[in-house]
């Protein structure tokens, strides 16, 4: 066991961290938006390799994890979770990005649908591979700091790529994974933005940072965004089904906790859109539901551990939000 | 960045469990149900000590000179995760092996380590450790009790509280005031039958054993109970705490406490329920967010990484899971409180302070704003 980098990991984060620092604002424009798409962090990180990494020869699922928690840190949104941590697991050839995963009703808003060249649908028993028509894509404007969209029409599934049921698991073990990853580097992001704005503002003589009643809430947010990233780079590295459950349910249990608090210290000027807050925080929010959401997460957590419930148990199909 | 057991650590782990398979006896798990501070436990760990000494696995990790092993800290962190999947067979025993068997190496005489050392070693003899009083828990540096020099040796007068195993305890790591400065601290190794020593135990939520006042009136202790030099008790302090950073592996306790208690409601016919499926397994969530956190602590260490609050951060984590697991307890299994499982109530029980001793839960918050942070000292 070994929680340093090794010099592949720490040359990975270096080079993704050197091409991040050039996306640490949102472009003028958009600066009071909700959200806001980069194309060009996009281009940059798929030119230098960094969105293939789940598919490269000698990186592993901790160089992955590495990547797209570092990325979420980021106040511009990018699709990497599934390009790096899902699709190599579902599919020996690649998989047309950027990619937007959908389980639950499919004629819902959609993160990232109206970027996505492909739709992954979770049917319940199967797994899809779906091309988007851009034509059928309506954006929907939301406070989700993500591109959300919905199909106009119902799209016909009759031409998507069939995985089958096998899929279906690790579809969802590795959405688990790209989500606690996305989680933790927005997290992380948000509580230090968060911690710099209480050592600026002043008030009654002293500056925020100085009350115990804020180091304490704080510090709680730095411990479970401390926890969640641990839980997810193990998930990654062992690939193991129950890692990725524990990972998500810390992530997604956790989520309220971190957005009040972090939103609560900034003020009334943390809900504006003045302030990059929301940008970061409307992020894991956005994400408190996916994959079923903790409910789902903690109820596989209980299958694997001690089996499914036996007879006379509730439906599952309802709680989970198979498409 | 990697997480696999060694092949050595593997093995390791399976020599730890294949030795404690076979040595503990049939009846261990009532003796346990006692409780980790009674008198039976602390009577079982004089007995069953010595045998874990005489396979090479009470002090493993302690240097050869001293009668260890040079073992490595991952190697006393397996240990530690095995002994606390039997409930911790060595009682008491873990805190002279952990922290004062340490300490003694480095601020010992020669002398109080040859008598000392040999004794945690043997595995027969139970510690205890005489820091907090009423009126100084978080805030040491309040304490009164007085050790006062007399020529020849040292007088103490006081009383010390929450002293855990006092009563079964042989020695006693003794923090008293030797000047009226508030830094003017000293620590002290002294006999629990010297005459004037007295502990009275009182009853409270903890499990027996904990609670204790011991009173000190007029204790002959000779000058060579003294550790170090006279007034830097707060540097022995600094360097011991260093060795309590390794938190106790909880998360092990706690997960098989969660089990058990998933055990009953299966067997009542009570675990389909999906809100309590969903709650239980957050609860595995939290431990294992502790459980990795705490193996991130034993990396640190191992590359001699100081100063980080990944100690406070771990420490909150388990006790949050905790809380957690004591909340899912009486959601779904109050009668453990009354004579319906005793293992469930020995973890209630067990946990009950554990935001409290050994560092508070908002200390270790203050730790992680300030140092992990780096937000002033707070108002
Ligand atoms: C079961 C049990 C076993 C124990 N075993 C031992 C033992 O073997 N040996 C021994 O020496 N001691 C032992 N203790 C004592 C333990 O170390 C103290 O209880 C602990 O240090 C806290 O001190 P206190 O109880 O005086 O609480 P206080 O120090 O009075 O604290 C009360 C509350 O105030 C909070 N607080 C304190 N200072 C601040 C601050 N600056 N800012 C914000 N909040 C603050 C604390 O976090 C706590 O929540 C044990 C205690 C228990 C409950």
């Amino acid at each position: 066991m070994q929680f340093q980098l090794d010099e592949n990991q720490a040359a990975v984060l270096a080079g993704v961290q050197a091409i991040l620092q050039h996306h640490q604002d949102v472009p003028g424009a958009h600066r009071r938006g909700w959200s806001y798409y980069s194309m060009e962090l996009d281009e940059a990180l798929s030119r230098n390799g960094y969105l293939d990494i789940g598919r490269t020869e000698g990186m592993g699922g901790v160089e992955s994890a590495l990547v797209v928690l570092e990325a979420a840190k980021a106040p511009v949104s990018v699709e990497i979770g599934a390009s790096v941590l899902v699709a190599p697991h579902l599919s020996a050839t690649e998989i047309p990005r950027p990619i937007c995963l959908i389980s639950g009703d499919l004629m819902k808003a959609q993160r990232y649908l109206p970027v996505a060249r492909t739709a992954i649908i979770d049917t319940g028993d199967d797994v899809l591979v779906l091309p988007v028509d851009p034509a059928n894509v309506e954006a929907v404007e939301s406070i989700f700091a993500y591109p959300f969209g919905r199909f106009k029409t119902r799209p016909d599934l009759a031409g998507a790529q069939r995985l089958g049921k096998a899929a279906v698991a690790p579809l969802r073990q590795w959405a688990r994974v790209a989500l606690a990853c996305e989680v933790a580097g927005a997290m992380r992001a948000a509580i230090d933005f968060t911690v710099d704005y209480t050592k600026q503002r002043k008030m009654f003589g002293s500056t925020l940072a100085a009350y115990q009643a804020v180091h304490h809430r704080l510090a709680e947010c730095h411990l479970i965004a401390e926890g969640v990233r641990a839980l997810a780079l193990k998930a990654a590295w062992s690939g193991d089904e129950s890692e990725a459950a524990w990972a998500a349910t810390y992530a997604q249990m956790n989520i309220q906790k971190v957005l009040f608090d972090t939103h609560q210290f900034n003020g009334g000027m943390g809900v504006t859109n003045e302030h990059k807050l929301h940008f970061w925080t409307y992020r894991f929010r956005a994400l408190q539901a996916e994959v079923g959401g903790q409910s789902g997460a903690a109820l596989d957590t209980a299958d694997l551990r001690w089996g499914p419930p036996g007879a006379g148990a509730i439906d599952r199909a309802a709680v989970r939000g198979a498409a | 960045m990697e997480f696999a057991w060694s092949q050595s650590h593997l093995d390791y782990r399976k020599r730890v469990s294949g030795f404690l398979e076979k040595e503990l006896p049939a009846d261990w798990f009532e003796t346990l149900q006692k409780g980790i501070a009674t008198k039976e436990q602390a009577e079982f760990s004089r007995d069953f000590c010595p045998k874990l000494a005489d396979a090479g696995l009470l002090t493993p990790q302690w240097p050869k000179e001293y009668g260890g092993e040079d073992g490595e800290a991952w190697e006393q962190f397996i240990l530690a995760e095995e002994v606390w999947r039997w409930g911790e067979p060595r009682g008491p025993q873990y805190m002279g092996v952990n922290w004062i068997g340490p300490t003694l190496m480095r601020f010992g005489t020669e002398e109080q380590k040859d008598i000392h050392l040999k004794g945690i070693a043997s595995g027969k003899l139970v510690w205890s450790q005489g820091f907090s009083e009423p009126q100084a828990g978080t805030d040491l540096g309040a304490m009164q009790t007085k050790a006062e020099w007399n020529g020849q040796g040292y007088t103490v007068n006081g009383m010390k509280l929450w002293t855990s195993y006092s009563e079964w305890a042989d020695w006693i790591f003794l923090l008293a005031r030797t000047g009226p400065e508030r830094k003017q601290i000293s620590v002290f190794l002294v006999d629990m039958k010297t005459p004037g020593i007295q502990v009275v135990p009182f009853p409270g939520l903890p499990e027996y054993g904990h609670l204790n006042e011991v009173y000190f009136d007029n204790v002959h202790i000779p000058a060579s109970a003294l550790l170090g030099e006279e007034h830097k008790g707060w540097d022995i302090m600094a360097f011991t705490l260093n060795f309590e950073r390794v938190g106790l592996p909880r998360y092990i306790w706690g997960l098989r406490t969660l089990d058990i208690a998933v055990e009953q409601l299966k067997a009542e016919g009570r675990f389909d329920d999906p809100i309590c499926r969903a709650a239980a397994g957050r609860i595995v969530a939290r431990f294992e967010a502790a459980t990795v956190l705490t193996y991130a602590v034993v990396d640190e260490r191992i590359n001699d990484i100081q100063g980080t609050v990944t100690p406070n951060v771990q420490r909150i984590t388990a006790a949050q899971a905790c809380l957690d697991l004591m909340s899912f307890m009486m959601d779904y299994v109050p009668d453990c409180l009354t004579g319906g499982n005793n293992f469930l109530e020995l973890f209630y029980r067990g946990q009950v302070a554990s935001t409290i001793a050994a560092g508070a839960y908002e200390i270790q918050l203050d730790a992680i704003a300030q140092r992990g942070l780096g937000m002033p000292r707070g108002r």
